[in-house]
């Protein structure tokens, strides 16, 4: 179980992250959703002590996690945005390095790299330097160096971030793999449709501040299950309605084009952060 | 032991960039050591030049030697790769992983330090290297290994390490002891610059090369420039906010 209590991170005068009150269950998967320069990469950082809070704390089965807790630490792995691994070592060398660091003994180090080479197909490149890696291919080394320890925590800061199509959707297969294996994930990301398929709560935060957290059905119920996407001219407009009659009848008065959906946890995102964004 | 970790991590740079690592630790002191010490021949105190440079060389390879290997690497892994960040978040005890850097750093500094010796060799000028001499050169490299961390972990950007090279080690390559006493110095200015680590080890190495004991006090000074360096390394690595 990972919470935080009032956490809070100033860099000067600009406040990242504003009292932030989580809980996240064990074995929960858990999205942390919010426009560019919300605070997700910033909390992500707290997480893994990078960075260090200016207020408030971060506990790891109750317990406070910071830089000298190695037994709060041992249980956390992260896969950052950038790739955060040494660019002149060999894929094999950076799981070796991650292995030593977590103080794994050798024959275990050798045969969790061959399964997750294999488990991810990395298997003919394991000689290759990092910097000659795509970047979907890196990505999914940081996927292996992160399950190379069999964490009880992971982070996930933006998995995707930068990938073509078809190195997304491989990615996101080997997260939904994880998800079976009973490990608490803490997730952000842009792509709002996976973490309504994958999420079992999801919290959104803007400024820095929470602004909800819920189950993706319960805020997509909370705004209207169906929606009707009416467009003129300019711009587009929805609306959203509880029950399928509604939409209908609101499809039946109207003499735009218009056309009636499911509404997506992407709909809840707009509404709830995105208007505010447009506004200004 | 996350030292060991961090050890089997400077040994798989090195022998990766072996060549690299081996040719960048000879060109200056060579350069050094043709210019001043052959090309253009002169005397100090009735003995070939020479002999008072190779010390001061030596001492200044395992100063830049270990500085180097931590000043640049860390600045990278801390800045542009973020690979630090895969240290903090691990279990390793963070002061294991400064340990580890400060002996993998001077490591460096003694290889950079015995090839400067063993080019030497064949000179036969008659100075005396043993034991001793390679205590200090290591000592001299856990100092500027130490500063370099903490030099790495206030900068800004990793093009500060090469300015933290041209403000800090080329001034003390040229003043403290290596071309030139300290001795020639005048008076307040002499104080401060012999006071400075590269002084110290210079000044001991070249002492045993001659067959003379070094002044002891020359150990305390550069253990105690290790003690503050590692301490505000430290105090750094556990208690900076934004790391």
């Amino acid at each position: 179980m990972i919470e935080t209590r009032n956490l809070t991170k100033k860099f000067n005068d600009f406040t990242a992250v504003d009292h932030l009150n989580l809980r996240i269950e064990t074995g929960e998967f858990f999205g942390f959703l919010g426009p560019n320069g919300a605070g997700k990469s910033t909390t992500i950082s707290m997480m893994s002590t990078v960075l260090l809070p200016t207020e408030g704390e971060i506990l790891i089965d109750g317990k406070p996690l910071n830089r000298k807790d190695s037994i709060g630490k041992r249980k956390l792995s992260v896969i950052t945005q950038e790739y955060s691994m040494r660019q002149d070592m060999t894929m094999e060398e950076v799981m070796e390095y991650q292995g030593r660091l977590y103080f794994m003994p050798k024959k275990l180090r050798r045969e969790k790299t061959e399964e997750l080479f294999a488990f991810a197909g990395l298997e003919e490149y394991r000689h290759r330097i990092v910097r000659h890696l795509s970047g979907g291919m890196k990505r999914k080394l940081m996927i292996c160096r992160g399950l190379m320890i069999d964490p009880e925590i992971m982070l996930l800061d933006e998995p995707t971030a930068g990938m073509d199509a078809i190195s997304r959707r491989q990615m996101w297969n080997l997260i939904r793999k994880m998800r079976t294996s009973g490990i608490t994930i803490f997730l952000t990301t842009h792509y709002i449709d996976e973490a309504q398929a994958l999420c079992d709560r999801v919290a959104l935060i803007d400024q820095g501040k929470l602004n909800v957290v819920d189950t993706p059905d319960n805020l997509i119920h909370a705004l209207g299950k169906y929606a009707v996407d009416e467009t003129d001219d300019e711009m587009l407009k929805t609306h959203y309605f509880r029950d399928r009659e509604s939409a209908i009848a609101y499809l039946s008065q109207t003499n735009e084009d218009t056309v009636m959906r499911n509404s997506t946890l992407e709909d809840v995102f707009v509404e709830r952060i995105g208007k505010k964004l447009l506004k200004k | 032991m996350g030292i060991i970790t961090i050890l089997w991590e400077k040994w798989a740079e090195f022998k990766r960039d072996f060549y690299k690592i081996t040719i960048a630790a000879m060109i200056s002191p060579l350069m050094y050591l043709v210019i001043f010490g052959m090309g253009i021949q002169t005397t100090s105190h009735g003995e070939p030049y020479l002999n008072f440079l190779i010390p001061g060389i030596v001492a200044m390879s395992s100063m830049t030697g270990s500085f180097s290997a931590v000043a640049q690497n860390m600045s990278v892994q801390r800045l542009y790769e973020k690979a630090l960040d895969q240290v903090m978040v691990s279990p390793t005890p963070l002061w294991q992983f400064i340990l580890g850097q400060i002996i993998g750093g001077s490591l460096r500094g003694l290889y950079a330090g015995t090839i400067i010796l063993l080019l030497t060799m064949p000179i036969h000028t008659g100075l005396i290297f043993n034991g001793w001499s390679f205590l200090i050169m290591f000592l001299n490299g856990t100092v500027f290994s130490t500063m370099a961390l903490v030099l790495s972990f206030l900068a800004k950007s990793y093009t500060d390490a090469p300015r933290f090279t041209s403000y800090i080690i080329t001034p003390m390559s040229f003043l403290c002891n290596t071309f030139f006493s300290t001795d020639q110095m005048p008076g307040g200015f002499r104080q401060v610059v012999s006071a400075l680590p590269l002084s110290q080890a210079s000044d001991m190495i070249r002492s045993i090369s001659t067959g003379v004991a070094p002044d002891i006090s020359g150990y305390f000074i550069l253990l105690a420039y290790l003690v503050v360096f590692s301490a505000i390394a430290v105090v750094f690595i556990y208690k900076k906010k934004n790391l």
